[in-house]
C-alpha cells in the first residue's frame, strides 16, 4: 500500500498512477464529493472480486459506479427520454441514480432486481479521474462492511488490519474532507412486474356510474359489498381497485369499512397491508392491501396471500392491477374477483366502472 | 436491567439489547442506512424475509453487546401496528425465547417505541434528558402521523392522527409523481433547498377543521393535477420549485395542528419522532414554534432512532416493566396489526 498526498500540482502525475493501477485490476482510495471512496475498474472481474474481498460485503448488496457523463451513463443503464430530462437537472450532483442495468459492468455490482446505481458527482477530482480513466469505476465508500464512512485517511487506516491494507494498492490523501451528507439515492427503475392487460382474463362489465363526491363513492362500495355478501359463505371476496394516485381508492375501502363497522381505515401504503376484524356474520376479516410499493414477485410471496383465500375473508387490493400474477393466484376458484376502475373526471367527480372476472 | 427487543413491524428486521435507557447494541437487517452511504442502493421489499434474518439478527445483537440470552432479564417485542405476516415473525420468536428461557415478555406498541426513542442513550448514558409529564408527542413517518398526549410512562392518549395518508407517504408519492422514484422524502428535502416554496400555490390540508386530525389525500390530488398540467419541459425546469412548494405545504399543515395542540393542552415538553422528523426545515420551524410556547422540544438524539429500530422498543419496555406491564404467560400475546396505543399500555 502506498499513500500519496494530493495537491493541485501533482494531480497529473497522480492521475497517471491511478490509471495504471485501475487498468491492472488494483484498488485505489480516492477523495470524493462525499466521503473517501474505493475505486476499482467496474469492467474487470478480478478488480471487483478484490474490492468485495476488501469490503466483506454480503453478496446481495449492490455497489454503484462513477460515470464520466450522460453519454457514458447511457452505455451502462437504460434511461428513458423523460428520465434523461430529470437527470439533466440533477446531475452532476450528490445523488446515486438507480436504473435498469444493461449488464455491461461486472454483474456483482448490480442489485438483485438487476438495477445499477450510477454516480456523476459535481467534484473536480472524480471528474478528472473519469477523464483519465475511460471506464466506469466503483464508488463505494472506503470502509469495511457495517462500519461508518471515513472523512480522513488516518481514520480509515486506523480501522484496517495489515492484511486489509495489503489489498489497497494506492491511497490518495487529500486531507480531511468536509462533512458532506452521503449521496441521496433516487430509484428511477420501473417495477418489473407485468401489468394487467384486459386481454389476459375475461372481464364482464357489470356496472358503470359517476360518483359526484366521496360520500357517494363510499355508498357505491357499500352497495357492491351488500350485493355480493352471500358469496363469502363459500369463498373469499376480492376487490381489485384500479386508478391513478388520488382517485379515491382508499375512500372506496373506507366505504367498505363503514359497512362493516370499521372506522379507522387509513392508507396501508407503507406497510403493504393492514387487517381488520369485523363483527359481521359473513365476514371475519377485512384485509386491505396496497401494492404501490411492491416491485417484484418476491415481494408478493412474503405477503402469503394464498393463506387468506378462504370463506369469510374480504380482500381489497389497491394497485392490484400492477401485478397480473395476482389474478392467476386469486383465480383458482377460491375467490370471487371484482375489478373496480376509478377515473377522475373533475376535482370531485369520479367515473366508476365495475367488472367481474 | 438487560432487555432484548425485537421489532419486525415493516421492512426492517430489528433487534437491540438495552440496559435501562442505554443502547448496548442495535442491529438492523435491511441495511437501508448502509446503502444510503456513498454508493448505496435501496434494497427491494423482497429483503423483508424476516424469517431468515431474525435468528442472525438476534445473535449479532447479543454478540455486539457481549452477552448471551441467559444474562438477559426480559424480552420485548413490537405487537403492532404493522404488516401482519411481518409482525408475526417477531412476536412468535419472542414468545419462543421467553418460553424457552423462562423470561418475562414485554409487549410494546410501535408508536410507543417512537415516542421513547428520544430518551435512548449511548453506552455512556448520553444524552441526559429528563422526562417531564405531561408531554406532547408528535410521530411523523412514512407510516404514521400522530399527535399523542403522554401523561405518564404508560398512559397515552391519541389526540390527532391522519385520516388517510401519512405525511411521509405524501412526500414519497409527490416524489413519484414528478418522476423521482421511491422513497422520496429525502430527495424532496434535498431539492427543495434550491426551490421557491411559493412558486406553486397548493391547498393546506385540514385548514378549516378544528380537529387535530391530518389528511393528505386532497393535497395529493391537487399536486397530481398541478403536475399533469405542466409540460415536460416546464416540469423539469421547476423540479426544485415543485419540491419546495409541496414540502412547504406539508410542513405548514403539520405546524398548524401542532400549534393547535400546544394551545389546547398544557404540556411541559414536546417530543418529535419518526423518519420525517429528520427533515431540517421541519425541525427549524418546530423549534421556532416551541419558543413561542416556552417549552422544550426533543428530537431523537441519533439518526438511526428516527426510523424503525428495536432500541426504542427496549427503552419503552424498560419503563413498562417497572410499572408491572409484562406477560408471565407469553402465549397470551398475539400481533395486533392496527394497534392504536390501546392494548398493553
Amino acid at each position: 500500500m502506498r499513500v500519496i498526498k494530493l495537491n493541485k500540482k501533482n494531480i497529473k502525475h497522480i492521475l497517471e498512477k491511478i490509471k495504471l493501477i485501475l487498468v491492472n485490476d488494483g484498488l485505489v482510495v480516492f477523495p470524493s464529493d462525499t466521503v473517501y471512496g474505493l475505486a476499482a475498474n467496474a469492467l474487470s472481474l478480478t478488480a471487483v472480486k478484490k474490492l468485495l474481498e476488501f469490503k466483506q460485503r454480503p453478496k446481495e448488496q449492490s455497489i454503484s459506479v462513477v460515470v464520466k457523463n450522460f453519454k457514458q451513463a447511457k452505455q451502462f443503464v437504460v434511461i428513458s427520454l423523460n428520465q434523461q430530462n430529470i437527470l439533466k437537472t440533477l446531475l452532476p450532483g450528490p445523488y446515486t441514480i438507480v436504473l435498469p442495468s444493461k449488464h455491461k459492468v461486472i454483474k456483482k455490482l448490480e442489485a438483485e432486481d438487476k438495477t445499477l446505481g450510477i454516480r456523476f458527482p459535481d467534484y473536480w477530482f472524480t471528474q478528472a479521474l473519469s477523464k483519465a480513466f475511460p471506464f466506469p469505476y466503483t464508488a463505494t465508500s472506503a470502509n469495511l462492511h457495517g462500519k461508518g464512512p471515513h472523512y480522513s485517511i488516518s481514520s480509515l487506516l486506523n480501522t484496517l488490519s495489515e492484511k486489509k491494507k495489503k489489498l489497497l494498492d494506492l491511497v490518495i490523501d487529500y486531507g480531511i474532507l468536509p462533512r458532506h451528507l452521503p449521496s441521496t439515492v433516487i430509484n428511477l427503475s420501473q417495477p418489473n412486474l407485468p401489468c394487467l392487460r384486459k386481454g389476459d382474463f375475461q372481464f364482464r362489465l357489470i356496472k358503470k356510474c359517476v360518483s359526484i363526491n366521496e360520500d357517494q363513492t363510499k355508498q357505491i362500495a357499500k352497495d357492491l359489498l351488500k350485493k355480493n355478501l352471500s358469496i363469502l359463505k363459500e369463498k373469499s371476496l376480492i376487490f381489485v381497485l384500479q386508478g391513478d394516485l388520488g382517485t379515491g381508492k382508499t375512500i372506496f375501502v373506507k366505504g367498505l369499512g363503514e359497512f362493516l363497522g370499521i372506522n379507522n381505515i387509513v392508507s396501508p401504503t407503507f406497510v403493504l397491508y393492514y387487517e381488520y376484524s369485523t363483527k359481521h356474520k359473513f365476514i371475519n376479516k377485512l384485509h386491505h392491501f396496497d401494492l404501490y410499493r411492491a416491485k417484484t414477485k418476491q415481494d408478493l410471496k412474503v405477503l402469503e396471500i394464498e393463506k387468506l383465500l378462504k370463506p369469510k375473508n374480504l380482500l381489497v387490493f389497491e394497485w392490484g392491477e400492477k401485478i397480473s400474477s395476482i389474478f392467476s393466484l386469486l383465480k383458482a376458484n377460491k375467490a370471487k374477483i371484482l375489478l373496480v376502475s376509478l377515473k377522475e373526471i373533475s376535482a370531485e367527480q369520479r367515473k366508476i366502472i365495475v367488472y367481474k372476472l | 436491567m438487560l432487555i432484548l427487543s425485537i421489532d419486525t413491524s415493516c421492512d426492517e428486521t430489528a433487534v437491540a439489547v438495552t440496559k435501562q435507557r442505554r443502547v448496548l447494541s442495535n442491529v438492523l437487517f435491511s441495511q437501508i442506512k448502509l446503502h444510503q452511504q456513498y454508493g448505496g442502493v435501496y434494497p427491494s421489499l423482497a429483503k423483508r424475509e424476516h424469517l431468515t434474518k431474525i435468528e442472525p439478527a438476534i445473535n449479532l445483537a447479543l454478540k455486539r453487546a457481549r452477552l448471551n440470552l441467559k444474562q438477559i432479564k426480559a424480552l420485548a417485542v413490537t405487537f403492532g401496528p404493522g404488516l401482519p405476516p411481518a409482525l408475526e415473525v417477531g412476536v412468535n420468536k419472542a414468545k419462543e425465547l421467553a418460553n424457552k428461557y423462562q423470561k418475562p415478555l414485554i409487549p410494546v406498541d410501535h408508536i410507543e417505541g417512537h415516542i421513547n426513542s428520544v430518551f435512548a442513550q449511548n453506552k455512556a448514558g448520553k444524552p441526559v434528558r429528563d422526562f417531564s409529564f405531561p408531554t406532547l408527542t408528535f410521530i411523523i413517518s412514512g407510516g404514521h402521523t400522530e399527535l399523542v398526549l403522554w401523561q405518564n410512562h404508560i398512559k397515552y392518549k391519541i389526540i390527532g392522527q391522519t385520516l388517510d395518508d401519512a405525511a411521509g407517504e405524501a412526500l414519497d408519492k409527490a416524489a413519484r409523481l414528478i418522476g423521482l422514484g421511491y422513497p422520496g422524502g429525502p430527495i424532496i428535502e434535498r431539492l427543495a433547498k434550491k426551490g421557491n416554496p411559493n412558486q406553486y400555490p397548493l391547498p393546506t390540508p385540514m385548514l378549516q377543521h378544528k380537529s387535530l386530525d391530518f389528511s393528505y389525500s386532497g393535497l395529493k390530488s391537487a399536486f397530481k393535477r398541478l403536475v399533469y398540467s405542466l409540460s415536460e419541459k416546464e416540469k423539469n425546469q421547476h423540479l426544485a420549485d415543485l419540491c419546495a412548494s409541496f414540502q412547504a405545504v406539508v410542513i405548514k399543515s403539520l405546524l398548524i395542528k401542532l400549534n393547535l395542540a400546544l394551545r389546547s393542552n398544557k404540556v411541559k415538553a414536546l417530543i418529535v419522532g419518526g423518519g420525517v422528523s429528520d427533515n431540517k426545515e421541519l425541525r427549524k420551524q418546530i423549534r421556532r414554534l416551541v419558543k413561542q410556547h416556552q417549552i422544550r422540544v426533543y428530537f431523537p438524539p441519533l439518526k438511526y432512532l428516527t426510523t424503525d429500530n428495536a432500541a426504542m422498543i427496549g427503552v419503552a419496555a424498560y419503563y413498562k416493566y417497572q410499572k408491572g406491564i409484562y406477560l408471565k404467560n407469553p402465549d397470551q400475546l398475539d400481533r395486533i396489526p392496527r394497534a392504536n396505543l390501546d392494548v398493553y399500555v
